[in-house]
């Protein structure tokens, strides 16, 4: 864009305070070639009779005033063409910079960036962006542009927090030396992270967060923040699953496993959601959309040294209950001794907690989010019960809770899955009947 | 001989040696070249000592006007031109040495001489410390120019510093003249307005535009001082253009052309205060490649790069507003712009602050540039420092706090102070505007009694609808872009 193009003269800024000057004489005319910094034309000021010199060199195409004429600062006087500025390139000449134009210093206007491709995120100054100048640096340094970022503090102020989480989307160019965490953590702008101090001289022991801890706070924060939670209980008479588990226990020794309740309540939750798609589903937030699965990738719950994690059984509606029993002990083992390959905690549409091993008759388990439901097993208790003639009889009860995500699972529903769901668990000849 | 440094430095005023010094912090081989004085013209013929004569000029008019109203009575004051102008010396050597000390403690390389670039990477460099005529080359991976600004001639009043002054020599007159016409009537014409006149000087400023500080200032703010200055015996001429000098005998004849009319006034000493000019015709700055816009300024980008990648300009000769903590802190970006950090000039405002009596300081926007930004809907109001119990005790209660915040918001834009210690007052308002801070985040902050400080509080409070000390409502709201007075 050197040649060719025509390149405006402005009359300068006179002096403080000077707005205009009269044009006493013009020093050139159309058709003359000029060099930089000779002069053009002289105008006269409140002050002084100026000077005006052209920035540039080129050839006078057009004089924009008459002698006489008075002519405010910053109005273009003439324009040159085939102007190649005195040094290397033209494109600068050519380019309306925006320069300080106000002789107020209580006002800053910022310089256009000559670069083409800035390696910083514009300033701040010009836009209405709110955010405290250390926010602002902490931006820059993260590599967020924090003209983008949607403010969550008083009157839209882009507070420190938001910026981070802001980074953590934008974690790619993040720089090192922050502290600013660099995974795909708090994703959402806007959950308070406020400090913590102990009364004075209390025994404390601060520990940094970090590995599975953080990972598990993490998710678990992102999933109580984005999905409305809402848990069911019930408890149902696995008498009949208790006996018919004790009479598998030769069967299988023989085949080197254990069997467990885990793998009838993995067919039976399958069974259900047969029943009920919306719960082996996820939410795309982003799109608006609902996705339904056709394959159930199971997570189970496991209490690992280190704290929570999930191994995942794939296509577990393909797999026999012994199938299932073996993938079980084995993932199990392996989550404990820290030995589970990424892909294997990867990719379950619908989690199971069983905490009955343990203990605790009902609990409100935390949906692993993208999933949009979770089963909570219980404890196994013997009962007393009334029969429907009244007649007192023992029973093995156990208790099982759906918590679902009440943007996509109502409550009522949710209260026909469970239903359905106990109704298979309670009869296990019938599960087997609705398995596939 | 030649010498290599990571970043060179060119000029020593408040932009350049505190570039030098961070430069120097950061771990980069650094060097300042400097050509009179380090501190430059801020800390050696601006700055500090219009600062140390508009003081001692203060504590004169009070004993003078105020002490006996105190029931002090001072009898036969005299000044001692010569002592306060050696006194006002030793505070500008005091703080040029500091400077120096400072240099040399961070490891900075101090030259004293001229320098001028031979090509983008060399500048060639004459030392005035040894005497010598021989030149030697000097070589940087970067350059950073803080050459500064110098006051603006004008045709017929060329400079002696004797008769016809500049700041600069008005600043070093060892003796007071009888009288003095100042051209010009920005804030250094008035700073100097109010030292000589204050010490007896017959002072006539003639000012060209409609008004003094004209654009410089809230006009609310400097009508205050305008009048106070006619008070104590200035003559101010609007709307007047200086035309002319001649020389008769000791006297200056100045012909002067006021609302079309010309007249002539007599006077000692001329000064001629109509603005700073960038030093960019100095140095060679061509045989670098750099290019300037049309006012004289080279052309930076937000992080005070020159088209130039390697070579940095901050201060007076990048721009307005030519202020020295502006340049300082443009000093500190570039440094560490090269040292590989992040940064980018990113400031909502540069505060003001003129030292007439009383002073003016700003913050933000006015309430034209608020208009201008979009903000349409405006919450005008000012709290006086009569209402100021710690003004009146000091019997200085001229002047106003004046708020400016959005209407919706309650987000304080602009805070524009005339009156006692408006400068130092001023360092709150520019963190709230920076800090984004509402006029009740002012309002609910404790403010210590009894202090002038507590006009901020008041003022938002006014702002508000609700201040304590003064019988108001917000004397103006601006619903879209109409006044609304209360």
């Amino acid at each position: 864009m050197a040649n060719g193009m025509a390149t405006n003269v402005k009359l300068p800024e006179l002096g403080e305070g000077v707005t205009e000057g009269e044009l006493v004489k013009w020093l050139v005319k159309p058709g003359d070639s000029v060099k930089p910094d000779q002069t053009v034309a002289e105008v006269m000021t409140d002050k002084a009779t100026v000077e005006v010199p052209s920035p540039v060199n080129g050839t006078v195409k057009d004089l924009k005033f008459k002698v006489g004429d008075v002519i405010k600062v910053e109005s273009v006087m003439l324009t040159l063409e085939g102007a190649i500025s005195s040094i290397e390139t033209a494109a600068s000449a050519t380019m309306p910079i925006k320069t300080q134009t106000t002789s107020t210093p209580a006002t800053t206007s910022m310089s256009a960036p000559l670069a083409a491709s800035a390696s910083y995120y514009p300033p701040v100054a010009d836009s209405k962006t709110l955010a405290t100048p250390s926010t602002r640096r902490l931006a820059r340094e993260a590599g967020v542009d924090i003209n983008q970022v949607p403010g969550t503090g008083p009157a839209g102020r882009v507070t420190r927090d938001d910026v981070m989480a802001g980074s953590a989307v934008n974690s790619a160019t993040s720089s090192g030396g922050l502290e600013i965490i660099p995974s795909g953590a708090y994703k959402t702008p806007g959950i308070p992270r406020p400090g913590y101090q102990g009364p004075v001289g209390a025994t404390e022991e601060r520990v940094a967060i970090r590995g599975i801890r953080k990972k598990i706070a993490e998710n678990m924060q992102m999933s109580k923040h984005i999905i409305p939670h809402f848990t069911l209980m019930d408890e149902a008479n696995v008498t009949e699953l208790v006996t018919l588990r004790e009479s598998l226990k030769e069967y299988a020794e023989q085949a080197k496993t254990k069997i467990t309740y885990l793998p009838f309540a993995i067919k039976a939750l399958i069974a259900t959601c047969n029943e009920f798609s919306m719960f082996n589903a996820s939410i795309d937030d982003a799109a608006q959309e609902i996705v339904y699965k056709k394959y159930f990738n199971i997570g189970f719950a496991a209490d690992t040294p280190n704290g929570l994690v999930v191994p995942v059984i794939k296509n577990a509606d393909q797999k026999t209950i012994l199938e299932l029993s073996y993938e079980i002990l084995d993932l199990a083992k392996r989550a404990r001794d820290g030995k589970l390959k990424p892909d294997e905690m990867k990719g379950a549409t619908i989690t199971i907690t069983n905490i009955g091993s343990v203990g605790g008759t009902y609990a409100t388990p935390i949906i692993n989010h993208p999933e949009v439901a979770i089963l909570g097993m219980y404890k196994i208790q013997d009962r007393l019960v009334l029969g429907t003639n009244k007649e007192i009889s023992t029973q093995k009860t156990m208790n099982f809770t759906i918590t679902g995500d009440h943007r996509l699972i109502d409550g009522a529903v949710a209260a026909h899955f469970l239903k359905s769901f106990i109704r298979k668990i309670e009869n296990p000849g019938r599960l087997m009947m609705e398995m596939k | 001989m030649s010498q290599n440094f990571d970043v060179v430095v060119i000029g020593a005023g408040p932009g350049g040696y505190v570039s030098a010094i961070r430069a120097a912090q950061l771990g980069l081989k650094t060097a300042v070249i400097e050509r009179e004085f380090l501190g430059g013209v801020c800390l050696n013929v601006g700055c500090i000592p219009s600062k140390a004569l508009i003081s001692a000029t203060h504590f004169l008019h009070k004993a003078e006007h105020d002490s006996a109203t105190m029931g002090i009575n001072i009898k036969d004051i005299s000044v001692d031109m010569k002592k306060l102008v050696s006194w006002k010396q030793s505070v500008c050597d005091k703080m040029s040495g500091g400077v120096n000390q400072l240099l040399k403690a961070n490891g900075v390389t101090v030259l004293m001489g001229d320098a001028e670039f031979k090509n983008s990477k060399e500048l060639s460099f004459k030392s005035k410390a040894d005497n010598t005529t021989q030149t030697e080359v000097i070589t940087a991976k970067n350059f950073v120019i803080a050459t500064g600004s110098r006051p603006i001639e004008i045709p017929g009043f060329k400079f002696d510093e004797k008769d016809i002054l500049s700041s600069t020599g008005a600043l070093a007159l060892d003796q007071i003249p009888k009288s003095l016409v100042v051209i010009g009537g920005g804030y250094i014409g008035l700073e100097i307005t109010g030292i000589l006149s204050k010490l007896g000087t017959q002072v006539t400023v003639v000012e060209a535009t409609p008004a003094v500080l004209n654009g410089v200032v809230d006009p609310e703010c400097a009508q205050i001082v305008s009048r106070k200055l006619t008070k104590q015996g200035v003559k101010i001429l609007t709307n007047a253009k200086a035309k002319s000098q001649k020389k008769s005998g000791t006297e200056f004849e100045i012909t002067i052309e006021a609302s079309g009319k010309e007249q002539t006034l007599k006077a000692e000493k001329v000064l001629v205060t109509v603005g700073r000019k960038p030093n960019s015709d100095q140095m060679n700055l061509k045989a670098a490649g750099l290019q300037l816009d049309e006012r004289g300024f080279i052309k930076v980008d937000a992080q005070r790069r020159t088209n130039v990648s390697h070579i940095f300009a901050i201060g007076d000769i990048c721009g307005q507003p030519m202020l020295a903590h502006k340049a300082s802190y443009e000093g500190v970006l570039v440094a560490e712009v090269l040292s590989g950090m992040n940064r980018v000039y990113d400031v909502k405002s540069v505060p003001a602050v003129v030292f007439t009596d009383p002073e003016i300081s700003s913050a933000g926007m006015t309430e034209i540039e608020a208009k201008a930004q979009g903000f349409n809907d405006l919450l005008i109001s000012k709290f006086p420092f009569a209402a100021n119990g710690r003004a009146v005790s000091m019997m200085e209660t001229d002047g106003f706090v004046k708020m400016i915040a959005d209407a919706k918001t309650h987000i304080l834009l602009g805070v524009h102070i005339v009156g006692p210690e408006a400068s130092n007052l001023i360092s709150e308002a520019i963190l709230a505007v920076e800090m984004g801070a509402r006029l009740e985040d002012l309002a609910l902050t404790i403010h210590p009694h009894p202090t002038l400080g507590e006009t901020m509080m008041e003022a938002a409070e006014a702002t508000l609808g609700h201040a304590i000390h003064v019988i108001q409502k917000p004397l103006r709201s601006v619903k879209n872009g109409k006044d609304v007075t209360h």
